[in-house]
């Protein structure tokens, strides 16, 4: 899932202050399941403004909604008479589901409450870690199943640098595992070490963020 | 929103707070006079308890939320009373982002048999919000 966590309330704050009729639209799927932008923190947010308000005296009106995805047009449908009303709409979507509510909504102020972090997975309850960086050209499968480009923290496809200490990355030793120490046990583990001999070629990054924005045309899929 | 009244939430764990809070109210007119400022509301445990509502319930109105489990390591749950801790810890953190005191909302530990300990902690918060008013 695409993860990401709230802004800080101060910032948050401050993006609305002067606002009158404020919209904060909350995001049913990947935020709502690392509970940074689903219903109950919109509900937490738009609370924590409220009491703010009510503490400094200032006027602001503040509606909640939230919908399945904001990254797909029809579900916005079901919050327009809610979005239409609204001076500004902060979107705890992340960042993908802000841009796309601009796009729906062309003449309304949009907001981001979230910064959004990474794709990741659910590693244990309230923890969730990055595995993923979208590179556009997967080479998970001749790693035994772990990702050289994102748990490698330098990204290097032969072999692990000198800053790999007892399984550890020098990046951060305390938090974050050395992606070829895990790449190294993994393959073991499989009897496929002899495939890390070969000399894995320049990658070629331009099918991710180098090459600029993505886009994907699936042509039966055209209306 | 102007509060009217400074009346007290107590979210009480069914299993320990509410039971004390049933004992405590039959104990007598003394005992009915310190708890008539309360609502309580009753949980399936403390681990119910959500940081919105908490949030929702001053919002609202109510002048603090009062929040009373199971004694720490006998909880009903195994761990319901700890996720109410976590709970009312984020719930604090918002009250401190939103500029308020944060000791409007109180977490604390009884067992079922405790209906004056119940008394107490009521008297105590009741004293400490009628001291910290946000009116």
């Amino acid at each position: 899932m695409i993860t990401a966590v709230r802004k800080p309330f101060a910032e948050i704050a401050g993006m609305l202050e002067g606002s009158g009729k404020v919209l904060i639209l909350g995001c049913g799927t990947c935020v709502t399941v690392c509970m940074a932008g689903g219903e109950k923190e919109v509900a937490i947010l738009a609370s924590t403004l409220r009491l703010a308000n009510q503490k400094d005296g200032r006027e602001m009106q503040i509606a909640e909604a939230t919908i399945e995805r904001q990254c797909d047009r029809e579900f916005f449908d079901s919050v327009r008479d809610a979005v239409v009303q609204a001076d500004v709409v902060l979107s705890l979507a992340c960042g993908v589901g802000v841009q796309f509510l601009g796009e729906v909504f062309p003449d309304k102020a949009v907001l981001p409450g979230l910064d959004t972090k990474f794709y990741g997975a659910a590693v244990e309850q309230g923890v969730w870690a990055e595995r993923c960086s979208g590179c556009g050209t997967c080479v998970i499968g001749e790693y035994g199943g772990v990702c050289p480009v994102t748990r490698c923290s330098k990204s290097l496809l032969n072999g692990p640098c000198g800053g790999s200490q007892k399984g550890k990355c020098e990046v951060d030793p305390q938090n974050i595992d050395c992606g070829w120490q895990l790449i190294y046990d993994r393959m073991k583990a499989l009897g496929q070490l002899d495939r890390l001999e070969a000399v894995k070629p320049i990658k070629d990054w331009s099918t991710g963020r180098h090459g600029g924005p993505g886009k994907i045309v699936k042509e039966e899929a055209l209306l | 929103m102007a509060r009217k009244t400074a009346r007290i939430t107590a979210l009480l764990c069914e299993n320990s707070g509410w039971k004390a809070y049933v004992d405590a109210a039959a104990e007598g007119v003394e005992a009915s006079r310190l708890l008539q400022d309360l609502d309580a509301v009753k949980l399936p445990c403390s681990g119910k308890v959500e940081v919105g509502l908490i949030l929702k319930l001053l919002e609202n109105g109510s002048a603090g939320v009062l929040v009373l489990g199971c004694p720490k390591d006998n909880c009903t749950f195994i761990r319901g009373n700890y996720r109410a801790e976590k709970r009312v810890g984020a719930a604090k953190a918002a009250l401190r982002e939103a500029g308020l005191d944060e000791g409007l909302v109180r977490l604390d530990f009884l067992s079922s048999l405790d209906s004056r300990k119940l008394i107490d902690a009521v008297v105590s918060f009741k004293g400490y919000i009628d001291d910290h008013s946000r009116s």
